[in-house]
């Protein structure tokens, strides 16, 4: 598992991954910090849409600097979603996929490797996206009013820790998503597509019609684990569910990956 | 279905048999839906040796070299590699280097760094990559990346890569694909220095020349099925040849004719010449009974059955079954 660990973090140093993995983090908790301080207001008209809007006084709390980066937090799983997806399904559709089996002919291995080697990766972007977010958000809050001092106070620091690591589970539990979709349709674009296309508008629609599905949607349940639980579903709720839903994909992607024909 | 079996004693050393087969196939079989692939092929490979596939495009190669290196899944018989069932393929494929269908790599790395996302994977040294990119004369366009190359350099990349585990079975599916003559040759020539290594090469291919000229011993497939294994030697030997004679002049063509009929050997005329269907063994004979009948030869040539010929010859057989 080391040796497709390695393989696999070797490729991940390409330009093109570095460009569309750390970049696209880079660019969702940025823009998303820059949004969020820009439309914050001392306070704001009843019935203005408490998710959007955060006041000065929130963000002035030594959880402040997270609001941002939770804004960001669908973002950047979608982002891993496609990261995922797209670094295993180009191995069958690259035909690369052969040549690595031969080499590593334990399919599970190779595949859990990967995995990690991946997931390591987005938890540097992740990082980095998050540093250089909290650069920004350092720059522009006191040019909006905003005392940022409690930011780095041991609070501050231990809800951006907890921030950090809630993100980052959340999005490794879409890559896992975009893992299988990979398996399942060995093609980048349907992979992509289909993913995106559930985890955006498709659970939304779903969750219409459905007043439960905040509860069980694996969508609304990553979510609600980034923002450290919601009120519909708590972050053990969350996590409870979730790691029975990755443990099941994960099951059913190992078992499709190492008996299907390549 | 006529099946050509040459198992021992066969060739110039070319021997097959339990001991020495880096591969056994034995009813290998591999079906998809209603569609047959492979029907229970069986075979043996020679070791240390350079041994052909042939067969024409969907005849089945690439689908039993998958199953060889457990890239496929046999739906039926059994076959084993070094050794080794094809269903436990972590048993041997860490002796095995094989290129499947046409090379694949990653367009954005060069050539040394797709061979060390390999190296690291199989957890080998990459000490190697220096030495198979000098083996396949890529040393100088190791650095560039792959999207610059040419097919021929991405062939040469495949067979590094498959030479990178320094393996005992090396099995290259359609190497010379893409390849100019003097890659071709390049490649000819590393694959016999391979196998004089005592390196078993097994190359899957559809130019029946290039095999010709490369291979010791040959396995032929035509629709799934095994129609032919054994020395090439021996089944070019098994084939028609004839004797070309060229009288001096164009007007003892006739007589020519005769005496090879009176010979017993059919005959025909072509152009300046006369075919003969004899082997080159009848040729000093020819010439005597010309001169005897006053006929100076200017040319006489024996003509062997070339792989293709063969090769047409077998399956055509298999085709039509009647004797």
């Amino acid at each position: 598992m080391l040796g497709a660990f390695s393989s696999e973090w070797r490729k991940l140093r390409r330009r093109s991954m570095l460009v569309w993995g750390v970049g696209g983090g880079l660019l969702c908790s940025v823009f998303a910090t820059a949004l969020t301080i820009e439309r914050t207001r001392r306070t704001f008209p009843p019935g203005a849409g408490a998710r959007f809007h955060v006041t000065i006084a929130q963000l002035s709390r030594p959880d402040g600097f997270v609001h941002g980066v939770l804004t960001a937090s669908n973002l950047i799983g979608i982002v891993s979603l496609c990261l995922f997806a797209g670094a295993v399904a180009i191995e069958y559709s690259q035909g690369t996929l052969r040549i690595l089996l031969v080499c590593q002919p334990r399919r599970g291995q190779l595949l859990t490797g990967k995995f990690l080697a991946l997931a390591a990766f987005v938890g540097i972007a992740i990082a980095l996206a998050v540093s250089v977010a909290a650069g920004v958000a350092f720059a522009l809050g006191p040019s909006k009013g905003i005392n940022t001092s409690p930011w780095t106070t041991g609070a501050g620091l231990d809800d951006l820790g907890q921030t950090i690591l809630h993100v980052y589970l959340a999005s490794v539990g879409y890559g896992i998503l975009g893992t299988a979709l990979a398996i399942l349709l060995r093609s980048s674009a349907l992979a992509i597509t289909i993913g995106v296309a559930y985890a955006l508008p498709g659970e939304a629609i779903i969750s219409r019609f459905w007043s439960s599905g905040d509860r069980w949607l694996p969508g609304q349940l990553l979510s609600a684990l980034a923002h450290g639980g919601t009120t519909t579903a708590s972050y053990t709720r969350a996590l409870v569910i979730l790691s029975i839903y990755a443990t099941v994909v994960a099951a059913g992607t190992l078992v499709i990956f190492g008996r299907r024909d390549v | 279905m006529i099946t050509h079996r040459a198992r021992v004693g066969i060739g110039d050393g070319v021997r097959v048999g339990r001991a020495r087969a880096a591969v056994v196939a034995a009813g290998l079989t591999k079906r998809y839906g209603s569609r047959l692939a492979v029907d229970a092929v069986d075979f043996e490979l020679p070791g240390g040796v350079v041994s052909g596939f042939v067969g024409p495009n969907g005849a089945g190669k690439t689908t039993t070299v998958g199953m060889l290196v457990g890239l496929i899944r046999p739906t039926g018989g059994t076959a084993e590699v070094l050794g080794h069932s094809v269903s436990r393929p972590a048993a041997y494929l860490s002796r095995v280097g094989a290129l499947i269908e046409a090379p694949a790599f990653y367009p954005t790395l060069s050539g040394r760094r797709n061979l060390e996302v390999l190296t690291r994977l199989s957890r080998l040294d990459r000490a190697r990559i220096a030495e198979v990119l000098e083996l396949v004369g890529l040393s100088d366009r190791g650095d560039d990346l792959v999207r610059s190359y040419s097919l021929g350099m991405k062939q040469r990349l495949g067979v590094a890569a498959a030479l990178l585990p320094a393996p005992e079975l090396v099995i290259l599916d359609e190497p010379a694909n893409g390849l100019d003559p003097a890659g071709m040759r390049e490649i000819r020539s590393l694959l016999r220095t391979l196998a004089d290594h005592s390196t078993t090469v097994f190359v899957s291919s559809h130019m029946l020349a290039e095999v010709q000229a490369i291979c010791d011993y040959l396995v032929m497939i035509d629709k799934g099925r095994i129609v032919f294994q054994g020395a090439i030697d021996d089944l070019l030997a098994a084939q028609r040849s004839e004797l070309v004679a060229i009288p001096e002049h164009v007007a003892d063509l006739a007589r020519l004719l005769e005496v090879c009929a009176a010979g017993g050997y059919p005959a025909r005329i072509d152009r300046d010449a006369v075919r003969v269907q004899a082997s080159g063994s009848w040729a000093a004979e020819l010439n005597r009974r010309a001169m005897g009948a006053g006929i100076t030869l200017r040319g006489l040539r024996s003509i062997r059955a070339s792989l293709e010929e063969a090769y047409f010859s077998i399956t055509d057989q298999a085709e039509d079954p009647r004797p």
